[in-house]
C-alpha cells in the first residue's frame, strides 16, 4: 500500500504538469501489454458467521492503467468530464479499476441482491454514500487529479481505485493486458503504469503523425 | 514555474522508478484470462476496549468470566476451498492472551450450484439473533455488548436454589451466585444467550428471493452452548428472515434446549419430572438508509428448572430483553451511535407473600463516537451507564475507549 502512496503522488505530480510541446492537427497511438507477476486472484475475507453464505467474485488485482506523465496544452482546453460508472455486482466493485478524467461524475449503482456503501477516505476526494439498497444509485463527481481507493463499509473486502487524470491520455489493460491510447499528438512523451501489483519502468517514446507507438511494460513486484 | 513543477514531478517519478528498479525481479506471469485462483483466504481482527477495572458492580461481567468492556480480543479466521461446493471454516480467538479458543470449525457444504441450499456440519454460527453473529469488531455500533447476551442472571447449570427464597437471595449477584444443590463452587450464572461459545451441530440455510430461512440441531442450549453434551439434550433452533429493497431487513428466531446439567437437574427433580429446558423466541429488525443505521432486537428466555420446594416439579422463569440502537454517519471519517436497553423477569412469591421479578431488572443507555482513521483502523470511544435495583451497586456508569483494527 504504501508504495501505491508513493506511486499515487508521483502520479498527481505527473498528471498537474505543465504541457510539453506544442498541440498538433494529427494524431498517433501508443499502444502495447503489461504484463503482471503471477499473482493468484484471491477470494474475498470469509465471511465466517454469514448464514446461507453467496457466492463472491473473486479479487482481481491485475489491471493496470498506462497513462502520458505530460500532456500537450491543447489536451487541458478538449477535456470534457463525462459520466462513467464503478458497478456492485457479486460483492464487488466492477470495474476494480476506473481511469477518468477530472471533472467526471461516477455512478456507484448496486446492482447486487443486498446492501451497499461506498465511501472513500483519500485527501484529495472523501466521501461517503451510505448505505443504499439493491436497483439503487449513488454519484460522486471528481473534480482533482489523484488515486482515490473506494470501499464498502458493509463489506469489507470489497475495494476498488478510481484514477482521476486532468488530461484525456490514457488506458486501462483489457483481459489480456493490452491496453491503447489514441488521439496522441505528435511528440515526444514519459509513459508509465500504474498497477496495484507493483511498479513498472516509464518509457520514453515518440509519437508520430497517423503512427502507432508500441510500448511493453513488466510489473515488478 | 511550470518548468519547475515539471522538473519536480519528474524527480518525484524517477525516484519511484528508481525504487522499482532496485526491486527485486520476478517472473511475469501467464495472461491475465488464465489466472490461478487462491483456494484459501484469511483475515485477522483486533479489538482492544479499555474500560475501567469493575469489581463491585459486574453490569458487564460475561458468562466466560472477563469483563466486556475490558478486553484485549484477536480474531484469526480463514477458509479454504478444496472444491467448488465445499469449503472448511475456522476462527480462533484470544482474549486477554488467555487460553486459545477454537471459537468455529464447521464445514460448508453447497451441494446445488444454482440453488440457494447451504449446509453446515461442526462448530457452527448461532441462528438466534441478529447481534451474535456481528458480535464482535466494527460492526458493533457501541462498544458494550446487548444485555441479552452478555448480562449474566443469577441462574446457574450446574447449581440451583431448593427454594424461591434461595433464587430472590441472589436477586442481582449473576456474576457468583450459589445454591445448596449442586455445585458448591463459586461461579458465574447464564445469561440468556451465550455467545462466548458457538454451537456445536448442523444446520441447514434456504434463500428465495428476499427471504431466507435456516434451521439447526446443535448440542446444549442458547444460554449453555456446549461441545460436549452434559445434559440430556440437543437443541433445535431456526430463524426466518427477509430482506427488502426499501433497507428494511426483518428476523424472527427461536430455539429450544436443555439448559440444566444432568447431574443437578437429577438431584432435584420428582420422578417422572424433566424440566430442564430453556426457549428462546426473538425478534430482529434493521433498517439502513444513507447515513443512518438502526436496529432493534427483542429476545424472551423461559427457563424450566425442578424446585425442591414444589417438590421437585416444574418452575418456568421468564425474561425479556430489548434494544434499540443508531448510528449516524456525520462525515465518512467520523460516526456517532446510541444504544437503549432493558432486561426485565418474570415474577415469583416468596416465603414472605410478595411477588417480585426473580432477577433484578437492568436498565442500560450507551453512547459513542467513532473515528475511521483508515479502512482498516478505528477509534472509539463513548459512554455506558447502567441501573438495577439491587446487587452491591444500584447504578454505575463507565467510561470506555477502544482500539479496532481488521485486515
Amino acid at each position: 500500500m504504501r508504495w501505491v502512496r508513493t506511486t499515487g503522488i508521483a502520479l498527481v505530480a505527473a498528471l498537474l504538469l505543465t504541457p510539453v510541446g506544442a498541440a498538433a492537427p494529427r494524431a498517433g497511438s501508443i499502444r502495447g501489454r503489461v504484463a503482471v507477476p503471477d499473482v493468484p486472484v484471491t477470494a474475498p475475507r470469509p465471511g465466517v458467521a454469514e448464514l446461507s453464505a453467496r457466492p463472491h467474485d473473486h479479487v482481481d488485482r491485475r489491471r493496470c492503467v498506462v497513462y502520458l506523465e505530460s500532456a500537450p496544452t491543447l489536451a487541458f482546453a478538449e477535456l470534457k468530464p463525462g459520466r462513467a460508472r464503478m458497478d456492485q455486482r457479486g460483492e464487488q466493485f466492477v470495474p476494480r479499476v476506473l481511469a477518468i478524467t477530472a471533472g467526471t461524475i461516477v455512478d456507484f449503482p448496486n446492482n447486487d441482491r443486498v446492501f451497499h456503501n461506498v465511501f472513500s477516505l483519500a485527501r484529495t476526494r472523501s466521501f461517503d454514500l451510505g448505505r443504499y439498497a439493491p436497483g439503487r444509485n449513488g454519484s460522486v463527481r471528481f473534480d482533482r487529479p489523484g488515486i482515490i481507493p473506494v470501499f464498502c463499509d458493509i463489506h469489507s473486502h470489497m475495494s476498488a481505485y478510481v484514477l482521476v487524470f486532468s488530461h484525456p491520455f490514457f488506458a486501462v489493460t483489457d483481459d489480456a493486458g493490452r491496453y491503447e491510447i489514441d488521439n496522441v499528438p505528435p511528440g515526444t512523451y514519459t509513459l508509465l503504469v500504474w498497477s496495484e501489483l507493483g511498479r513498472a519502468t516509464a518509457k520514453k517514446i515518440s509519437v508520430t503523425d497517423s503512427g502507432i507507438t508500441e510500448a511493453d511494460f513488466q510489473v515488478e513486484r | 514555474m511550470r518548468a519547475m513543477a515539471s522538473v519536480r514531478a519528474g524527480v518525484l517519478a524517477a525516484v519511484v522508478l528508481a525504487i522499482a528498479a532496485a526491486a527485486s525481479a520476478q517472473d511475469t506471469g501467464p495472461p491475465y484470462e488464465s489466472a490461478r485462483v487462491a483456494p484459501v483466504s484469511a483475515g485477522v481482527e483486533f479489538a482492544g476496549i479499555f474500560g475501567p477495572p469493575d469489581n463491585t458492580a459486574f453490569f458487564n461481567f460475561t458468562d466466560y468470566g472477563s469483563n466486556a468492556l475490558r478486553v484485549a480480543r484477536v480474531r484469526l479466521f480463514g477458509e479454504w476451498r478444496p472444491a467448488a461446493p465445499l469449503s472448511f471454516v475456522g476462527e480462533v480467538r484470544i482474549e486477554n492472551a488467555r487460553a486459545v479458543d477454537l471459537a468455529a470449525l464447521y464445514v460448508r457444504w453447497q451441494p446445488f450450484r444454482a440453488r440457494p441450499l447451504e449446509f453446515r456440519a461442526g462448530r457452527v454460527p448461532p441462528l438466534l439473533g441478529s447481534f451474535p453473529r456481528r458480535a464482535y469488531g466494527r460492526d458493533n455500533v457501541v462498544l458494550g455488548t446487548p444485555l441479552a447476551y452478555q448480562y449474566v442472571t443469577s441462574l446457574r447449570s450446574d447449581a440451583l436454589p431448593a427454594t424461591i427464597d434461595d433464587l430472590l437471595r441472589m436477586r442481582g449477584r449473576g456474576w457468583q451466585p450459589s445454591y445448596p444443590i449442586g455445585s458448591p463452587e463459586l461461579a458465574p450464572g447464564v445469561p440468556l444467550i451465550s455467545i462466548a461459545e458457538w454451537d456445536t451441530g448442523v444446520e441447514a440455510s434456504w434463500r428465495q428471493g428476499v427471504f431466507d430461512a435456516s434451521l439447526g440441531y446443535t448440542q446444549g442450549a442458547p444460554a449453555v452452548p456446549v461441545v460436549h453434551d452434559r445434559s440430556r439434550g440437543w437443541q433445535w433452533s431456526g430463524r426466518l428472515g427477509a430482506t427488502f429493497k426499501s433497507g428494511l431487513a426483518v428476523g424472527t428466531s427461536a430455539a429450544l434446549g436443555a439448559w440444566l446439567d444432568d447431574d443437578v437437574a437429577l438431584l432435584a427433580a420428582a420422578p417422572g419430572v424433566d424440566a430442564r429446558d430453556q426457549a428462546v423466541a426473538g425478534v430482529d429488525v434493521e433498517y439502513g438508509h444513507g447515513p443512518w443505521l438502526t436496529r432493534a432486537e427483542w429476545v424472551y428466555s423461559r427457563f424450566s428448572l425442578p424446585l425442591v420446594e414444589y417438590g421437585g416439579t416444574e418452575l418456568r422463569l421468564g425474561a425479556h430483553s430489548g434494544y434499540v440502537e443508531a448510528r449516524y454517519r456525520v462525515r465518512p471519517r467520523v460516526d456517532i451511535a446510541m444504544r437503549l436497553e432493558r432486561l426485565s423477569f418474570s415474577s415469583v412469591t416468596g416465603s414472605n407473600g410478595v411477588a417480585t421479578s426473580w432477577e433484578a431488572p437492568v436498565t442500560r443507555v450507551e453512547v459513542g463516537a467513532g473515528f475511521r482513521v483508515n479502512r482498516h483502523f478505528d477509534l472509539r470511544g463513548g459512554w455506558q451507564h447502567n441501573w438495577r435495583p439491587a446487587g452491591r451497586v444500584h447504578s454505575r456508569g463507565y467510561p470506555v475507549v477502544a482500539v479496532l483494527w481488521w485486515y
